[in-house]
């Protein structure tokens, strides 16, 4: 896309009769400065290794009424056991197709913008995030009141279906109350083999609050995705966060994560499976800002093929944030001579009382391993798959959830059996 | 059941087996003991099938049959087992499916009925118990967080689960305390029959008071230069290698 194309949508996006008028000077002031900005080149240095020529020479256009589906669709295709699902179809609500949960608000952009009595967050420093608020379309957000347990996963399931080369500009906020509690997850499908996704997600958790945060990327990999998220966390809170990531041609996930409480608690983990020409890149930040709180990094990529990824983890660890306690990890196996993968683990810490430990490795099947289990009887295939699941592992089991770990498992299966070669 | 003839192996161009002669029939247990370097372990890898172990000379018939040009599952389906010297840690990979495979695996290739999970960990129990070992162990990953002797333990329980027809025990005794090589020494000598042979190689004349060879070969330099009755061994711990030597 470039400059007239982003002006094209945007006046439709502006003129549109069933958007409300109220959120147009906001997403004025976003679309102005991104038309500033332009999109990130590979001289910016967040985005040295990944290249987003997919987007800015493709032609994307807004989602229309029309994109939405004419007839049924049949959700049971992305069934994930034990869940309430609330689908959003090429950035449609598909109303029909959605089960409420109990126990929470669900409201509109709109809604939860009058809500917020507009003091909500819109940030403006990264190109895509304001490109989200200038075109946002589609979404929900979802508020906890305190002492509020939702037992029942919600989640959102975002499909991107037919052949028209679509944009579309998810905006998700979830609000915990202190003390309540839930599990929310992105799960993005279809089979449209043009598409720009470009979503923002808000996360607030109160005081003691917890969320556990799943995105399932199996769409396509064809399109390109991009997901922005942002986590506050305020004292003794907990926030666990896994990314299972085999969809997309291009897939960048964006996490800042502040700890702004005393006692609060964050897990960041990620298994990335790529093949083809995909990259896959994961650019998380966590910052410490009080004392006392604790935070962990996990990230795993498998590369066959010519598929390239990217880790930059970045833990910031602020001068008051003493008694800080973090890790950092990023291993990678590479399937292929021809996979490439960048691994950068980075502490930035400013207080002198802190423990924090990082490292990342990226390396091929331990050949010794292999003989290992084929001097047992097992053939070569059976025995390196054997090896790269042993390797998924301590991240398979990180999901709590038995329906999504169900699903996740056994889509790694079939990647795996899909991608092992003698 | 196991003849060597003449065999000649490098291992990255250097040659380290230098003309081996060795025959094991059905029942026997052979030990080999030789200083580090005599290419007692090189023996052990080229005779399981390990990659950049090149035999340049000589035949390894495994029943009758050359298998050279054997992989090393085949060669493992074919009876050949060898208990490692290092065991590899396998972090992820559970010992219980690890386990249940391997021996599915063979079962197949024999033509018997794979096991299902219950039939599997019916039999492993017994198994465990056979070397001491507590059914937790069942949980873990493949040797991972394993103490040496926890280790050694692990190669005898998948040596007595899968009954290859040949165990090569590669120094499985070093670095084990008393108690658990007793443990090691009675999995093998309760394992032994008229159909089974072993290869045991070792540094130390300790093991084999506790597990009695019938032959004892002496490897220097990548050829047997004497081979004996049990008593060799006894004259070895005695006098040491340097009587043998050129």
């Amino acid at each position: 896309m470039n400059i007239s194309d982003f002006n094209i949508e945007f006046d439709k996006m502006i003129n549109r009769d069933y958007f409300s008028d109220k959120v147009h000077p906001m997403r004025e002031k976003a679309f102005s400065k991104f038309l500033e900005i332009g999109l990130p080149t590979k001289k910016w240095e967040d985005w040295r290794f990944t290249d987003l020529s997919s987007i800015s020479n493709s032609s994307f256009r807004i989602s229309e009424k029309q994109d939405s589906p004419n007839g049924d669709v049949d959700i049971s295709q992305y069934q994930i056991d034990d869940v309430e699902t609330i689908v959003i179809y090429n950035g449609h609500y598909i109303e029909t197709l959605s089960s409420i949960p109990s126990g929470i608000q669900l409201l509109s952009g709109v809604d939860y913008i009058e809500k917020t009595k507009w003091e909500f967050k819109s940030p403006e420093d990264s190109p895509f995030d304001l490109l989200n608020t200038a075109f946002m379309d589609s979404g929900m957000s979802i508020v906890v009141d305190q002492n509020v347990c939702v037992e029942k996963p919600i989640r959102m399931l975002f499909i991107s279906s037919g052949s028209e080369s679509l944009m579309v500009t998810p905006r998700i906020h979830i609000d915990l109350g202190e003390s309540s509690s839930a599990t929310f997850i992105e799960d993005h499908r279809g089979d449209s083999n043009s598409f720009f996704q470009n979503g923002s997600t808000f996360v607030t958790l109160e005081q003691n609050a917890q969320l556990d945060h799943l995105r399932i990327q199996s769409n396509s990999v064809t399109t390109a995705n991009i997901v922005n998220i942002q986590v506050e966390q305020n004292a003794d809170s907990r926030y666990t966060f896994f990314q299972f990531a085999e969809g997309s041609q291009l897939g960048r996930l964006n996490i800042y994560n502040e700890l702004k409480g005393d006692g609060a608690n964050s897990d960041i983990n990620g298994l990335t499976l790529s093949n083809g020409s995909q990259h896959l890149d994961n650019h998380i930040i966590t910052d410490h800002q009080v004392p006392h709180c604790n935070s962990s990094q996990n990230f795993k990529t498998i590369l066959q093929d010519h598929s390239s990824g990217v880790f930059n983890g970045r833990t910031i660890v602020r001068k008051d944030a003493q008694k800080t306690d973090s890790r950092q990890s990023n291993k990678n196996l590479l399937l292929s001579k021809s996979a490439l993968m960048n691994s950068n683990p980075q502490l930035e810490i400013y207080a002198d009382d802190v423990k924090c430990a990082h490292g990342s490795s990226t390396g091929t099947l331990d050949k010794d391993a292999l003989f290992y289990l084929r001097s047992r009887g097992l053939d070569v295939l059976s025995a390196k798959a054997l090896l790269v699941r042993g390797f998924a592992t301590e991240l398979l089991d990180l999901v709590k959830h038995d329906g999504t770990r169900d699903f996740i498992t056994g889509q790694f299966d079939i990647w795996l059996s899909e991608n092992t070669t003698a | 059941m196991l003849d060597i003839k003449n065999l000649h192996t490098a291992v990255d161009g250097k040659e380290i087996l230098k003309g081996l002669n060795l025959s094991i029939n059905s029942g026997e247990m052979h030990a080999i003991m030789g200083r580090n370097g005599s290419g007692k372990s090189t023996l052990a890898n080229v005779i399981t099938g390990r990659e950049n172990y090149n035999v340049m000379k000589g035949d390894i018939l495994f029943t009758g049959d050359s298998i050279l040009d054997w992989s090393p599952e085949t060669r493992a389906l074919a009876g050949i087992f060898m208990s490692f010297q290092y065991p590899v840690v396998i972090p992820g990979v559970n010992i219980t499916y690890f386990l249940k495979a391997a021996l599915n695996a063979k079962r197949k290739h024999t033509g018997e009925k794979e096991l299902d999970a219950a039939g599997f960990l019916k039999l492993i129990k017994e198994k465990l118990n056979e070397v001491s070992m507590d059914p937790k162990y069942l949980q873990r990953a493949v040797n991972d967080g394993f103490s040496g002797g926890e280790k050694k333990r692990n190669e005898i329980l998948q040596m007595l689960t899968l009954e290859p027809t040949l165990a090569i025990l590669d120094e499985t005794d070093s670095g084990l305390d008393i108690d658990a090589l007793k443990i090691v020494a009675d999995g093998v000598n309760r394992y032994r029959n008229a159909d089974r042979s072993f290869l045991v190689i070792t540094h130390y004349q300790r093991l084999l008071k506790y597990i009695e060879p019938d032959f004892v070969h002496v490897l220097i330099d990548g050829q047997i230069v004497k081979s004996g009755g049990k008593e060799l061994a006894l004259k070895l711990e005695e006098k040491g290698y340097s009587w043998l030597e050129s």
